[in-house]
C-alpha cells in the first residue's frame, strides 16, 4: 500500500496546499495549472454525480480508481475538498483524510492565530505534522512500485 | 416519559467549544489591536491597548479564583499561586519552571504555552518575530493579577523556541 500525493483545496477552488511522496510520473506542467485542472475535473465530477445519480446522492462523490491508483475526495460541509492519491491496495483512506481535517488542518492552521484561512498554507509545523501522521498512518509504505 | 440526557461528556473543561473559544477571541482581538495601530507608529508594533486589556482582565479574574483562599504568607506565596492554580484554570497546565533572584525578579517559563503550541516547533523559526504579540495580553494578564494581590511590577515575555516562553516578572519596591 502506497500514499502517492495530497491535495488541499479551499471552498473556492485555490491550491490550499500540497504535498507528494512517492509519485512516480510528473505531470509535466506547472503545480498551479495541475491543480487547476485537479479542480477543475473535481468539480466536474461533483456535478456529474450527484445529476446522475438515480437515488438522492448523501455523500456524493467518494473516489474513482484507475488500473494503477485510487483518487479519494473528502470534502467538509464548509467546501474544504481533500485530495489523496493512493495504490489501489489501499482500504480507509477516507478515515485518514478526515483525521487529517480533525487533527492536523484544524490544530495548526484554524487554531494557528497567524494563518489566514483561505490562503496557501505556509505554516512549517503543519507541514511536519502532515508528514507525520501518513508516515505513521499503515496505508504509508514507501515501498517503491 | 423521561428523557435521559448525559450532560456529563459536553460539560466540563474537556468541551471542544469552550476550549477554543477564548483561543480565536484572542486571536481576532490581537489582529483588531494591530489594525488600530497601524497607523500610529510605524515599524514597530504598538502592543501597550493589547497589555492593558490584560491588566484589567486579570486584575478581576483574580477576585474570582482567589476566593477560597486564605490569605498569601508572602510575595513568593503569591508568585507560586499564579504558577499552580492561576496558570491552570487559564491555561490548563501550570507553569514548568520558576525562577527567581530573591529580590523581586521571578522568571515564569511555560515550555508548552497554550498561546503558541499551535503556531510553532522548536526546530523552525518560522513565526518567531510575531510570538511578541501573542504574549502581550499575557502580560498585561501577570501584572494586572499581581497588582490586585497588592504587587506592583512590570512583566515583560521573551521566546527564543516556540511553543516555549518566559515571563520575567520584575517588582517595583516603593
Amino acid at each position: 500500500m502506497t500514499i502517492h500525493n495530497l491535495y488541499i483545496f479551499s471552498r473556492n477552488g485555490l491550491l490550499l496546499y500540497y504535498s507528494e511522496w512517492n509519485r512516480l510520473n510528473k505531470s509535466g506542467i506547472t503545480k498551479e495549472e495541475e491543480a487547476k485542472l485537479m479542480y477543475g475535473m473535481l468539480f466536474s465530477i461533483k456535478s456529474f454525480v450527484s445529476k446522475i445519480s438515480p437515488l438522492d446522492p448523501k455523500e456524493g462523490f467518494l473516489y474513482y480508481k484507475t488500473s494503477k491508483y485510487t483518487l479519494h475526495y473528502f470534502e467538509t460541509p464548509s467546501g474544504l475538498k481533500f485530495v489523496l492519491n493512493t495504490d489501489n491496495a489501499t482500504q480507509n483512506a477516507r478515515e485518514l483524510l478526515q483525521q487529517l481535517y480533525r487533527e492536523v488542518y484544524l490544530e495548526y492552521v484554524v487554531k494557528n492565530p497567524l494563518c489566514q484561512l483561505n490562503e496557501p498554507i505556509q505554516s512549517e509545523l503543519f507541514k511536519l505534522k502532515v508528514d507525520e501522521l501518513f508516515k505513521k498512518s499503515p496505508l504509508f509504505l514507501s515501498r517503491s512500485l | 416519559m423521561k428523557q435521559v440526557v448525559d450532560t456529563k461528556t459536553n460539560s466540563g473543561s474537556t468541551g471542544e467549544a469552550d476550549e477554543c473559544l477564548f483561543e480565536y477571541l484572542h486571536a481576532e482581538i490581537v489582529n483588531y489591536v494591530l489594525s488600530l495601530s497601524l497607523n500610529t507608529k510605524e515599524g514597530k508594533e504598538d502592543l501597550s491597548r493589547l497589555e492593558w486589556m490584560g491588566f484589567s482582565v486579570g486584575y478581576k479574574i483574580i477576585e474570582r479564583l482567589t476566593r477560597e483562599w486564605s490569605r498569601f504568607k508572602d510575595e513568593l506565596d503569591m508568585i507560586k499561586f499564579i504558577c499552580t492554580d492561576f496558570w491552570c484554570s487559564l491555561y490548563h497546565k501550570q507553569i514548568d519552571n520558576l525562577r527567581t533572584n530573591h529580590h523581586g525578579v521571578y522568571v515564569l517559563q511555560d515550555n508548552a504555552f497554550r498561546l503558541l503550541d499551535k503556531v510553532g516547533t522548536s526546530n523552525s523559526k518560522q513565526y518567531l518575530p510575531e510570538s511578541p504579540r501573542l504574549l502581550a495580553f499575557t502580560c498585561g494578564l501577570l501584572r494586572g493579577s499581581l497588582a490586585n494581590l497588592g504587587i506592583v511590577s512590570t512583566v515583560t515575555a521573551e521566546t527564543s523556541t516556540l511553543p516555549s516562553c518566559k515571563f520575567h516578572v520584575q517588582v517595583q519596591r516603593v
